[in-house]
């Protein structure tokens, strides 16, 4: 029962900072059972992030960045918005690359926009800028489809200019670990140029400054890394299924928990039994808020 | 006068405060020696290193820009194998911004490991042999080589991966003069372990050497043609007073 008096937003009350940021502290045992997937999240994010920082303990396991990697032995991975830059810039399809990106693919076609809840470390990073924030809700009128221009964008301008523009300058995920290298590299006394850490950190600090103004812009409509995961969503094998749309009784506590903005009690509402929103990043937040004993969205995965 | 506890206190609170700052400042201000590096201790300061030399296995410079996504995987590759050759290129070039290099192979030369193109995920670091890698070129500044002055040092025959593949020897009673013929990869190991303070090898690009290879060759004949007494001249004249202040840096450290 204690999960169920967690969340006790009544369907009539309506949304507002005063009493979204009121924390129901029931202590932190109850708090994991009623979170278990956001427990197993951040596990499963900060294993990646400790697997990325041994490379310097000199371990040669997950070298590089979350845009491109050396995973294990001769595995090397690569991002797929990196991969389409790269041909796009280079004008040449690129087999090591494609290679480099297949393992990616096969991931993705199975998980889906997976990498945004569960391994991208600016999730974290927001979240704690969430937290700084008090007033708590993501209200955000613009539709994410928009935000399909942007990867187009920088595809374009990278074909012109012949340098793969958004991962080599802007991205979040090169500028996280290449900021992380450098202050290890400046700490460590070896050859790194200071204006590549401030540069890197400079994109961090407004990243999340535009979280603090703009809670979660930068996930839902601008980053383009997201964007094409996204894509993957339509054909995912992981996805959210309804099991029993009738027993919903349209308190919207799903679409409040839900910080990239999906609308899933409309989901619910037209009688859809599958979830393949764009935006959805499987952070399983939804569930978790979910006020029906039984706990009607489900996450399932099947291979068929 | 009396010199109490407080006193004492407070002076090694400003000694310290002092040398921290001091500290502080010669980490923005770089340390002497890099200042006395700026001021000619380079070899061959007539010739420009001519661009960037990039790790091994790299493509031509537009097609590497194109294919290189700044993952950093070199980078830390050459970190892991404990080389630290390569360095993140900062926001001076804007087009080369994030892209790998090799800063400065006098501190950190490559030693030809080739883990960097094995594990490029783009393809921007193409796999290649290491005899076929083209990183640069080394050159001898035979002004100040100990060899080419009246020596035999032969260090930097002695550091590099190729050997005899790569250097020519021209004994004679003026020293064992070395010379390193086109095969060179550019690894900069001579350039790391010539004694010479600031070293006597420097390494530019491909390009950069097929510029200034024609007047680097008519130097070496010139040298080589030499009478005696025209060889004697220079050697003592004006070399090795070249050598004898260069000499003098013992750190051999040179990054700024």
């Amino acid at each position: 029962m204690s999960t169920e008096t967690n969340v006790n937003n009544t369907p009539d009350e309506e949304p507002t900072c005063s009493n979204l940021s009121k924390n129901n502290k029931k202590g932190l045992l109850n708090w994991l059972k009623g979170h278990k997937l956001s427990t197993l999240r951040r596990f499963v994010l900060i294993a990646v992030v400790v697997f990325f920082l041994l490379q310097f303990l000199r371990v040669k396991i997950a070298v590089g960045s979350l845009t491109g990697s050396l995973a294990i032995w001769f595995v090397n991975l690569l991002d797929v918005f990196a991969y389409l830059e790269s041909i796009f810039a280079s004008k040449d399809f690129g087999l090591i690359a494609l290679l480099s990106a297949l393992p990616i693919l096969v991931v993705y076609l199975i998980f889906g926009r997976s990498f945004c809840g569960w391994v991208c470390p600016m999730d974290y990073i927001f979240h704690v800028a969430d937290r700084i924030r008090k007033c708590k809700i993501f209200d955000f009128k613009i539709s994410p489809n928009y935000g399909y221009i942007i990867p187009l964008v920088f595809l374009a301008v990278s074909f012109a200019v012949g340098i793969p523009v958004f991962t080599n300058y802007f991205s979040h995920l090169t500028n996280f670990f290449r900021s992380l290298t450098g202050a290890y590299f400046f700490f460590m006394d070896l050859p790194v140029a200071v204006d590549v850490i401030i540069f890197s950190f400079a994109v961090i600090g407004f990243l999340i400054i535009l979280e603090l103004i703009f809670p979660r812009m930068w996930c839902r409509l601008i980053c383009p890394v997201g964007r094409v995961y996204g894509l993957f969503n339509k054909v995912s094998r992981l996805k959210l299924m309804i099991t029993d749309n009738d027993l919903c009784k349209g308190c919207k506590a799903c679409d409040r928990a839900c910080y990239m903005g999906v609308k899933v009690s409309d989901y619910v509402k037209n009688g859809d039994k599958i979830i393949r929103d764009s935006n959805c990043i499987f952070c399983g937040r939804c569930i978790e808020a979910c006020n029906t004993k039984s706990k009607i969205i489900k996450m399932n995965l099947s291979l068929k | 006068m009396e010199f109490d506890r407080r006193d004492f206190l407070k002076l090694s609170l400003t000694a310290g405060a002092a040398s921290a700052l001091s500290g502080a400042i010669s980490v923005f201000d770089n340390d002497a020696n890099a200042a006395a590096n700026k001021e000619g201790f380079e070899p061959l300061p007539n010739i420009n290193i001519g661009g960037i030399i990039r790790p091994p296995g790299a493509l031509p410079e537009k097609e590497f820009r194109a294919k290189c996504i700044s993952c950093g995987v070199c980078v830390n590759v050459c970190h892991t194998m404990k080389y630290d050759t390569l360095s993140i290129a900062g926001l001076s070039d804007l087009k080369n911004f994030g892209l790998p290099y090799v800063k400065d192979t006098r501190d950190f030369p490559c030693a030809l490991c080739m883990e960097c193109l094995k594990s490029c995920p783009t393809g921007a670091l193409q796999p290649v042999k290491k005899e076929d890698v083209k990183m640069g070129m080394a050159l001898i500044d035979l002004s100040i080589c100990f060899g080419w002055n009246g020596d035999v040092c032969l260090s930097c025959s002695k550091a590099c991966p190729m050997g005899a593949t790569i250097f020519d020897f021209y004994n004679g009673e003026w020293g064992n003069q070395p010379m390193i013929n086109d095969k060179c990869v550019g690894c900069g190991l001579c350039a790391k372990f010539c004694p010479l303070g600031g070293s006597a090898i420097k390494i530019i690009t491909r390009d950069e050497y097929k510029k200034v290879k024609d007047n680097y060759l008519a130097d070496f004949k010139k040298t080589m043609n030499m009478t005696n007494e025209e060889r004697y001249n220079l050697v003592y004249g004006v070399n090795l007073p070249l050598i004898m202040s260069r000499g003098r840096i013992i750190e051999r450290e040179y990054r700024d």
